[in-house]
């Protein structure tokens, strides 16, 4: 690992304030992340901004009868908090089917919004990687690519992002906020928080540099009754998901009223299932329309060399978790 | 260390190093206090195949703490192969950074020494290669024409397969498929390595001393009596410790490079390129029988890989040839040189990727012929190693199949695939043979007793390591039995080159060996103490014989070997594995609800650390199936899974209850004490009985390890089922 300074701000304006004075900086979360990839000398800041320890670490009720996350919370501290468990469980079902206990209990939500795509050529430096090492070439694009994406790509990066949590967070329509060096904070959709690769995939999101991200707002109670999260991995537990999926039903008079559909495992970002929502709202909820919704979903899929299998995965892994959230009752 | 007061074998005692282990107080290699050490990185090459044409040091050196830079160019010259590929061995030597070729992606290309571990391992990133890089054999597929058959007895026959073939009512040729696989045992190898004047003391985590020092000998032109290697413990090994590798002579020559003792731990990622590796193995099979089940016909052909600088083959072909009965029988095995590491023995070479196909295409042929599994297999025992037309020395393989039916409740397995229900679960039963080779090796055992107030206490002394099974336990046990005294007052010290010689640990022989030297070094001093008081142990006992003798301390030796009637059988433990799964309707998951491993392995010297082993061998038996694979870049020929966040090996949750029988048994033609392998007879049989439940759960059959989602989402039902 190269040699870097450490430093442990008191407040988050040192926090920015160290940021600027060093360009060169990353902000320390849990560093279950950031730590591997340093590791790996894929990340080499020369400092190292500790935020972990800053005060963003509640779980409070906002002004729009919704709750704000604190982004220094860990991912086992939010997902177990009881206001998450009964207001938000498609939240804390998703936070749960991630990694290990042990790594829950470091990683942080603001780190978990930030972690970075699990691209083996990513990880190698060298490795050709255009998200990395910009120019490089994409060694995933005609090489080994089963487990990339099927949305959303481009010729110059075809990962996607392996976070669990943010698939539940696209589902429910959270809010990110963000706090500039300045002083100066905003508030974004969760949906426009991560981005597409496009010509640029060395930006996995919309974050400008040296901006800390404060928390994490969810709107009014969601899916309490009728939510599942279903995600497909290559073992039992401690494996990222080949593909996932957040579903959350709110159901009245037989009809389906509001619903929340998201995916992961198949693009840059959380795939939120725009379209299969807008199919669902209004019907009823039976298997045939689940199928017919989970059909429009994956219209448009862009296979790679080795991920046709994603695509009829997906549709199977759409119309599951539908069923088994209808399936729940209160 | 030891407080068992129970005497002698057959006793499901703790762990006697129990406590050292959970108090860390048991010294792994590196953990070792040698003063003024220094600490090695390895660097690794990223080209699969080429030269190296420059090489910049000069920012590495200049980094603080840095002593030495080691490269081809200043490198020892070290015994050089005399020939093109030679078949490698558990002592071969282990030439390294001889020269500017590279074979592989990941091969060792340079060495920094530092102060510290930090220091090297930051330096080592700095040290800048140039290569001249070639178009490197990493496709297997189109690899084949180079295929070789590597020497004679890579081949073998019995009567007519073809013959045997048309013969037959019903037949099967199906391929069957299992990837790279990485050994992985939970400590990382690593040595602590000091030169003194052509003098070689080192801590190494090897499974088999005497090799390690005969490598190290070798491999410098040194003489072996001047090379000591030490290792009490060794966190296990599967087989990538049985011979020590490069990181080994490393260590030893950046301590001749700069006369001071220097450590060299590989790391996790290094593990799966400089540790070697189990190769891919694509096995056709061939079988044929008669519709009342009598096999006419099995054949069995293997093509793998090796690296194209050393030769090694596993010989999956071996269980084909000895299982069942069939007059017509035929085994070969191919290599192709790739630029690959060279793979090297794991966990039951051969018997565990060999026992997939065979019992995978013994369970179609079941199918195909309408009958019962276990029954097909029952109907095919043979008593006579066909192979070598000797008797097995004991063979129960059909009566762990017709307990195992039993106790596992075989009847309820659905007749048909694919009818057993459970919600969004299709339920299945599987069943396998296993059988592992359970060879015994010549052993020799020092024993110290000492009489303190009446009460004798013993001290075993042997090269033989404990890698985690519970040698220290059952060697214990075994001089509690013959010396007649509590396991509390026998110590056992192990792992030292100084010490007796044996076999070391591996390929199931270490339990059979270890314990039949223990007892025949007990039995000479016993024979001895007998003689000089005039008295009987049975009689007097042991403090007695001492007293009588006018002796406060003895000293004995004893060797144990294999006898003529050892040579004049087939010795190999025989299982029988039954898995229930529940198979994902939809979504290409599954789950093994159940397993129930039944085994014949002669007398269990200790059921408790045996029953570890099988349920070790059980659980890297279903990892073979869940996901394990070491997956090769098609375009650079790097691994891409680097890491055990990508290197999937079980974890709890995907291991269901495994129950273990162990069929009471007492093998005295394997050797007097009646002792076979149970290291490895575990994984044999558990990959094809998971592979043969899923068909009965789906209809599906997967030929090709790991059963991914993946696959078995795209995998169609065999023709033929409903
Ligand atoms: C083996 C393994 C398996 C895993 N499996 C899964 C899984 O199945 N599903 C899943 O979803 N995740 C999984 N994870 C990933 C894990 O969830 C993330 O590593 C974790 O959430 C990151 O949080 P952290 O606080 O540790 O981030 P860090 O590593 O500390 O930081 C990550 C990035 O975020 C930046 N950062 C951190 N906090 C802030 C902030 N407040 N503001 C601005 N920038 C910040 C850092 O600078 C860094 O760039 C796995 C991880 C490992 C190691
Ligand atoms: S997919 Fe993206 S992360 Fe992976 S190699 Fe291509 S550019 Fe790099």
């Amino acid at each position: 690992m190269r040699p870097f300074t450490y430093t442990q701000p008191e407040t988050i304006e040192e926090a920015l304030t160290a940021s600027v004075t060093n360009t060169d900086s990353k902000y320390l979360g849990g560093g279950t992340n950031l730590v591997d990839l340093m590791k790996e000398d894929v990340e080499r800041p020369s400092q190292i901004i500790e935020v972990a320890d800053l005060d963003f670490n509640t779980i409070t009720s906002n002004e729009t009868g919704g709750i704000t996350l604190g982004a220094m919370l860990s991912n086992s501290e939010t997902a177990n908090h009881p206001d998450i468990r009964k207001n938000y469980p498609l939240l804390s079902m998703a936070m749960l089917s991630a990694a290990t206990a042990q790594i829950r209990n470091m990683a942080t939500n603001g780190g978990n919004l930030l972690q970075r795509t699990r691209c083996p050529y990513f990880f190698e430096v060298s490795m050709p990687c255009n998200k990395r090492e910009p120019g490089s070439g994409c060694g995933a694009l005609e090489g080994a690519n089963s487990k990339h994406a099927i949305f959303g790509w481009s010729e110059s990066c075809v990962a996607t992002h392996p976070s669990d949590m943010c698939v539940a967070l696209a589902a429910l329509e959270a809010t990110v906020t963000l706090q500039k060096p300045g002083g100066t904070s905003r508030t974004i959709e969760f949906t426009d928080f991560h981005r597409l690769p496009g010509d640029q995939p060395e930006k996995d999101n919309t974050i400008l540099p040296g901006e800390i991200i404060t928390a994490i707002d969810l709107p009014n109670p969601k899916f309490q009754t009728n939510y599942h999260y279903l995600k497909i991995r290559e073992r039992s537990s401690y494996a990222f998901a080949l593909i996932s999926v957040a579903a959350g039903l709110q159901i009245s008079g037989g009809k389906i009223t509001n619903i929340g559909l998201a995916m992961g495992g198949v693009a840059h970002k959380p795939w939120k299932l725009i379209k299969a929502e807008a199919f669902l709202t209004g019907k009823m909820p039976t298997k045939a329309n689940f199928e017919q919704a989970a059909e429009l979903a994956l219209k448009g899929a862009k296979t790679l060399s080795e991920n046709e299998y994603k695509v009829i995965m997906g549709i199977k892994a759409i119309v599951r978790a539908l069923e088994q959230a209808l399936a729940k009752t209160a | 260390m030891n407080t068992d007061i129970s005497i002698g074998t057959g006793n499901p005692i703790d762990r006697v190093e129990g406590r050292l282990k959970v108090m860390g107080l048991a010294k792994y290699a590196s953990e070792f206090n040698v003063k003024n050490l220094a600490y090695a990185q390895g660097i690794n090459s990223t080209i699969a195949k080429g030269t190296i044409t420059a090489i910049d040091t000069s920012e590495a050196e200049k980094q603080k703490g840095v002593i030495k830079v080691l490269t081809y160019k200043n490198a020892d010259k070290l015994k050089q192969y005399d020939e093109e590929l030679p078949a490698i061995s558990t002592s071969s030597i282990q030439p390294v950074l001889q020269s500017a070729d590279v074979y592989y992606y990941g091969e060792y290309v340079g060495l920094v020494i530092a102060e510290t571990f930090e220091q090297a391992q930051y330096a080592a990133s700095l040290v800048k290669y140039t290569y001249s890089e070639e178009k490197p054999d990493i496709d297997f597929d189109s690899s084949r024409a180079k295929a070789y058959r590597p020497t004679e007895k890579s081949d073998y026959s019995r009567g007519d397969v073809s013959q045997g073939l048309a013969e037959a009512d019903v037949t099967l040729e199906q391929i069957y498929n299992t990837p790279i696989e990485h050994h992985h045992p939970m400590e990382l190898h690593a040595i602590i390595a000091s030169w003194n004047n052509g003098n070689v003391e080192a801590y190494a985590s090897q499974q088999i001393i005497d090799d390690a020092t005969l490598t190290i000998a070798d491999t410098f032109q040194i003489e072996k009596k001047n090379v000591r290697v030490i290792a009490p413990f060794v966190g296990g090994g599967f087989g990538s410790k049985l011979h020590a590798k490069q990181h080994v002579i490393l260590g030893v020559m950046a301590s001749k490079q700069i006369g001071r003792p220097v450590q060299m731990t590989v790391t996790r990622n290094q593990m799966f390129t400089n540790t070697n590796l189990r190769q891919r193995n694509e096995q056709k099979m061939q079988v044929g029988a008669k519709s009342d089940g009598s096999l006419t016909a099995l054949s069995h052909d293997t093509l793998s890989h090796t690296s194209t600088y050393e030769e090694f083959q596993e010989s999956c072909g071996t269980v084909t040839k000895m299982l069942y009965k069939t007059p017509n029988n035929k085994v070969t095995h191919r290599l192709m040189p790739m630029n690959l590491q060279t793979p090297f023995a794991m966990r039951a070479p051969g018997e565990a990727t060999g026992s997939f196909a065979l019992e995978s295409a013994m369970d179609e042929m079941a199918w195909k012929l309408k009958m019962d599994p276990v029954d097909f297999r029952v109907k095919n025992d043979t008593q006579v190693d066909p192979s070598s037309d000797k008797p097995f020395s004991s063979r129960l393989l059909n009566e762990c199949l017709k307990i195992g039916a039993k106790e596992f409740g075989w009847e309820e397995r659905p007749q048909k695939p694919g009818t057993k229900e459970e919600g969004n679960w299709l339920v299945g039963y599987g069943v396998s043979g296993a059988s592992r080779r359970a060879p015994y090796q010549k052993t020799s055992a020092k024993i110290i007793l000492e009489l303190k107030d009446s009460e004798v206490f013993a001290t075993i002394q042997m090269d033989a390591t404990d890698i985690g099974t519970g040698s220290y336990t059952i060697i214990a046990q075994t001089a509690s039995e013959y010396l007649n005294i509590p396991v509390a007052q026998v110590d056992v010290e192990l792992g030292d080159s100084d010490f007796p010689k044996t076999p070391g640990s591996g390929g199931s022989w270490g339990a059979a060996s270890f314990s039949n030297g223990a007892r025949a070094a007990c039995e000479n001093a016993i024979a001895s103490l007998e003689e000089k008081s005039g008295l009987k142990l049975a009689d007097a006992g042991l403090a007695k014989l001492m007293r009588s003798g006018n002796l406060n301390s003895f000293e004995a030796e004893g060797t144990a070997e294999p006898d003529e009637e050892f040579k004049k059988h087939s010795v190999f433990s025989f299982g029988a594995n039954f898995t229930e799964v529940w198979v994902d309707k939809d979504t290409g998951v599954f789950r093994i609800k159940r397993m129930l491993n039944v085994a014949s392995c002669g007398k269990i010297l200790n059921p408790k650390t045996a029953f570890g082993q099988i349920i070790g061998g059980c659980v890297m038996g279903a990892g073979m199936v869940i996901a394990e694979q070491t997956k090769v870049e098609p375009n650079y020929g790097n691994f891409i899974t680097r890491s055990f966040a990508d290197y999937h090996v079980p974890v709890n949750l995907d291991m269901a209850n495994i129950d273990v029988i162990f069929l009471p048994e007492e093998d005295k033609i394997a050797n007097k004490m009646g002792i076979k392998g149970v290291g490895e007879l575990g994984i044999t049989s558990v990959a094809a009985s998971i592979a043969n439940a899923i068909f009965n759960a789906t209809g599906k059959r997967m030929r090709d390890l790991p059963i991914t989602p993946e696959k078995l989402i795209l995998a169609e039902k065999e023709p033929g089922v409903a």
